[in-house]
């Protein structure tokens, strides 16, 4: 080595050289001291510790993905329906305050076989229980009895209370639902009274039959839901019904609007309106859902140009507008309808004044006011009576009247109930929602259980997707509520389970959606390769080549030291 | 064999029954560039067309996510400022007076377009920026950009795997987020961004074979570049020519059948295996099942007296404000005289909607200040003690 330098810096002095090279070149190094082996051993030891201890734990941490154990099996199980079978037992009170204790257990007794002969949906069955407290029975008002649920934890729900009452003049016996209350008054002529001998008196199977009438649509809606939409009675309207409302929301914002393409009206009776008219009926809802109200009023609210001008029909002398162009009535793109607020969806209802020159306007297949937009919300179209202005023309009130706003909130409220899904039937608005109450803890019940049976599959599958531990906790109080919504249910006390089954659902979604797991970057293993070859090659060969090496020694030294023994 | 037939026909007719409630109610559309700078007009002005087809066919602004990297009305290079163009005769300016870009620039990368599918977002995310679908809404999935095999680059800097996208698509269907898909994508071997897809339901179509690049159509020479892509040309030839109306009978298959490899210069490609039935089922769907918006408006019949319809509804609810007002004046009277003259009054509210209270600024993360704080100083001190008596070591040495 030191030769060959020497031959490019001195040429001159390399024949002094040459003498030397060759005895240089056989002389082995000097044997290196075993102070410098074991530093050398040291040092290597050194840089593999800092690896082992701190490298590889760092990476190990860096690298992993935490996944908070869930407990796969209760959820796939809950989705799958082998936990829990949905059940709606109803108790339906019957009252015969005029009837003898056997005769009216009799009547109670036959009208249950008769019930229970008509009942085709096993799921859905209505129990009647005697009641001779007839002052109590008469009591309970209908939203009493919607929230009644919440706090009542042991009894189940009363649904329904009969008076069987004996009215003179009557040849058959007839029915009578209180619109208001959650009574059914059943009239019958005296001489029809139920004998205990007769196995089959006309009075149940009248009794039977109109209360299977009554609930028919419900257990029709339960039945649908249950099958997952393709089974049962009606499925085309109630699917169509379905299809219509709103999908379940914790919280609603309901958005009123007065939009006018003129300047005329600037304001309207607004807040006393919604106290006086729709309060009332939001407050029926309370135990389904909550809600906020935002209004706001838009002026010079123009049409879009893609939207097919009123016509003047000189037959109803109003403006018509055709039915098919109504869905482009709304000009999504201008009117300012999408507000942003909170994280429910928004039921937008808009109450539209025309312009003076085309007032009043009216739908013209059906001389309609009103119409509701699927899954969005409800328009109507107000013609107030119009002013003369001053330069001759007509004009707008500039306020709208709280009485005036009256059929318009009536048709709000209306639209309301349809797009949250209230079932039509019975006559009774105390009913209906006790019959939505059941209607929403069945889609929730099973709402929730397919997310977690989603979550569930999506654990599995995506194996690189992290799970933090708000997800197990969420699961866990997501599967402990759906329990409690199914002994609910199984104790026929609606109101808790629909109360329980909310909580189980917000939890689902809130794990199913949780924010963190966003398993966005899948790297194939070639990738993997590429990334760290880069990194880890310059450093790696040096670190196991002088860890080969070392080895090499230790093994050496041990046999020499073996031999040296022997 | 007869209890076998009677078998099969329940099954079918189980299975029609199936088909007759498969349909829509509503429609999305997320439409994505993914590409930045000016050279790459024609990805913004692809999308910007495929926009405006869509809200032509009726799918309003709030259902329709559009996703653009960069501002090409706006750039300086423009020589045509506030306009795209997507063909040189420049009859129709794209961007408009009438249009809400979703996610702009620096916000279009691969995490928040994952988000948006998966819907994985904040709590404060406006709804604006969220994908709203549900078991019932037809999906459109528009995407143009640069590729390659199995990778989409999304603004120069990252890029989506064909892995990711399936994934993304897996867990919209697990969550049922939709009903059916149209996937659309207009890049270099664009086919094989679909080749991973595993849910069903979806139709997936790109421009161009592994190992085939996606061609520009034409320039326009006053804007200075290419202006829009072959594949992305002749579909909107078709949607613009033929599909003229939201009523328009003409179906996917139709669509797919036009393609013309020649005019486009790739071979395009379509993936029907993930959709029930198959490519039979699948050419069946129209091209407004996804390009256009469903919205049955139903018009409420004032004099119709059946269960449920607007007179009967409208009896029950005056009952129930009749009701409340009794229970005002009771709860009032109740209370006594102090509250007497309240009655009078013809409002005298008992339900009270909570009021909003005015939000003011707040200090985010107060909690744990001090202990920060203590945290910093200690790390600081201890670094200076270190220091410190390294130096007096040092110099003892």
């Amino acid at each position: 080595m030191t030769s060959k330098t020497g031959d490019h810096e001195s040429p001159h002095a390399s024949a002094t050289l040459t003498a030397d090279t060759k005895p240089r070149a056989q002389r082995v190094p000097p044997p290196e001291t075993p102070e410098a082996i074991q530093a050398r051993f040291r040092v290597i030891a050194a840089f593999w510790a800092v690896i082992i201890f701190l490298g590889f734990p760092i990476w190990w941490k860096t690298t992993s993905i935490y996944r908070a154990h869930l407990p796969i099996q209760d959820m796939a199980d809950w989705a799958d329906g082998k936990t829990c079978r949905p059940v709606f037992p109803l108790e339906i009170h019957v009252a015969a305050p005029t009837m003898q204790l056997p005769e009216s257990q009799h009547l109670v007794r036959t009208t249950q076989h008769a019930l229970d002969d008509l009942n085709e949906f096993a799921a859905h069955h209505l129990r009647l229980k005697l009641t001779n407290d007839t002052e109590a029975s008469t009591a309970p008002s209908g939203d009493d009895n919607a929230t009644a649920g919440i706090t009542a934890d042991d009894g189940p729900d009363t649904a329904l209370t009969v008076r069987v009452v004996p009215q003179e003049g009557l040849a058959t016996p007839r029915s009578e639902l209180r619109a208001d209350t959650t009574q059914l008054d059943i009239f019958y002529p005296p001489s029809q009274a139920p004998v205990p001998s007769s196995s089959n008196p006309p009075l149940s199977v009248f009794i039977a039959e109109e209360l299977q009438r009554l609930y028919s649509e419900e257990k029709a809606t339960i039945a649908h839901i249950l099958s997952g939409g393709t089974a049962g009675r009606d499925s085309e309207t109630i699917s169509r019904r379905l299809r219509r409302s709103m999908k379940y929301a914790d919280t609603y914002h309901l958005s009123f609007s007065l939009f006018t393409p003129g300047s005329a009206p600037s304001s309207w009776h607004i807040e006393a309106a919604v106290q006086e008219y729709l309060s009332p009926l939001l407050h029926a809802f309370a135990p389904i859902s909550n809600f906020t109200i935002d209004t706001q009023v838009q002026l010079y609210a123009r049409f879009s140009p893609m939207t097919p001008a009123p016509v003047y029909d000189e037959a109803e002398s109003a403006w018509t507008l055709k039915k098919e162009d109504l869905s482009a009535f709304i000009n999504a793109a201008e009117w300012p309808l999408n507000p942003s607020i909170g994280s429910g969806p928004t039921l937008n209802f808009i109450l539209y004044v025309p312009d003076p020159s085309q007032s009043p306007m009216i739908v013209k297949e059906n001389r309609a006011s009103s119409w509701i937009v699927p899954q969005w919300g409800g328009v109507f179209l107000l013609n107030p009576p119009l002013a003369q202005a001053s330069k001759g023309g007509q004009t707008n009130p500039a306020h709208i009247t709280q009485e005036s706003l009256r059929p318009a909130f009536m048709t709000f409220s209306h639209q309301l109930l349809t797009l949250l899904g209230t079932p039509t039937t019975p006559a009774s608005l105390p009913l209906r929602l006790q019959s939505l109450i059941r209607v929403r803890a069945a889609t929730l019940l099973l709402s929730a259980s397919s997310t977690m049976g989603s979550l569930a599959r999506l654990t599995e599958s995506l194996p690189s997707i992290p799970i933090p531990a708000t997800v197990a906790s969420s699961v866990s109080t997501t599967l402990s509520h759906l329990s409690s919504t199914c002994s609910h249910l199984r104790g026929g006390r609606f109101g808790a389970a629909l109360a329980s089954a909310r909580i189980a659902e917000s939890e689902a979604e809130r794990s199913f959606f949780e924010k963190s797991m966003v398993g966005q970057v899948y790297f194939p293993d070639e990738h993997k390769v590429a990334v760290y070859l880069p990194l880890l090659g310059p450093i790696g060969v040096p670190l196991l080549v002088s860890l080969m090496k070392e080895l090499k020694r230790l093994v050496a030294g041990w046999k020499a030291r073996r031999r040296s023994t022997a | 064999m007869s209890l076998f037939l009677r078998l099969l026909q329940a099954l079918s007719l189980l299975f029609l029954v199936g088909a007759a409630t498969a349909e829509h109610t509503s429609n999305w559309a997320v439409l994505v560039s993914t590409s930045r700078f000016w050279f790459n007009y024609r990805h913004l002005a692809n999308v910007l067309s495929l926009y405006r087809t869509v809200k032509r066919l009726g799918i309003p602004d709030s259902q329709i996510i559009l996703m653009l990297p960069d501002d090409m009305a706006c750039n300086p290079r423009n020589a045509f400022p506030g306009t795209v163009y997507s063909n040189a005769d420049r009859a129709v300016d794209l961007y408009g007076d009438n249009i809400e870009v979703d996610y702009r620039g620096y916000e279009v990368t691969v995490e928040n377009f994952i988000r948006l599918l998966t819907d994985r977002l904040d709590e404060d995310v406006p709804r604006s920026k969220r994908l709203g679908s549900d078991a019932g809404s037809n999906v459109l999935v528009y995407m143009t950009g640069h590729g390659g095999d199995q990778f989409l680059k999304f603004q120069d800097a990252e890029e989506i795997g064909a892995w990711d996208l399936a994934d993304a698509f897996g867990q919209m269907w697990e969550k049922k987020r939709y009903h059916e898909l149209l996937f659309m994508i207009d890049t270099c071997q664009a086919n094989t961004m679909y080749t991973h897809f595993y849910s069903p339901n979806i139709v997936a179509t790109g421009s161009s074979e592994l190992d085939q690049s996606s061609y520009s159509h034409h320039a326009d020479n006053d804007v200075g570049v290419a202006v829009i892509d072959r594949w992305t040309y002749y579909v909107l030839e078709f949607l613009e020519t033929q599909v003229t109306s939201a009523n328009s009978k003409l179906t996917l298959g139709d669509l797919f059948d036009s393609y013309d490899m020649s005019k486009i210069h790739s071979q395009p490609g379509v993936r029907w295996d993930l959709f029930p039935g198959g490519e039979q089922e699948g050419r069946l769907r129209t091209v407004v099942d996804f390009f256009g918006n469903v919205q049955n408006v139903e018009i409420e019949n004032a004099n119709a007296t059946d269960p449920g319809s607007l007179k009967e509804d409208l009896a029950e609810i005056a009952r129930l404000v009749e009701k409340w007002r009794k229970r005002d004046e009771e709860y009032s009277s109740i209370l006594g005289n102090s509250s007497q003259s309240q009655s009078q009054g013809a409002q005298s509210p008992t339900v009270h909607l909570p009021s909003k209270k005015p939000v003011g600024a707040t200090k985010m993360a107060e909690d744990g200040s001090w202990g920060k704080r203590l945290v910093g100083l200690s790390v600081v001190g201890a670094c200076t003690a270190v220091w410190v008596a390294g130096s007096i070591l040092g110099r003892s040495a």
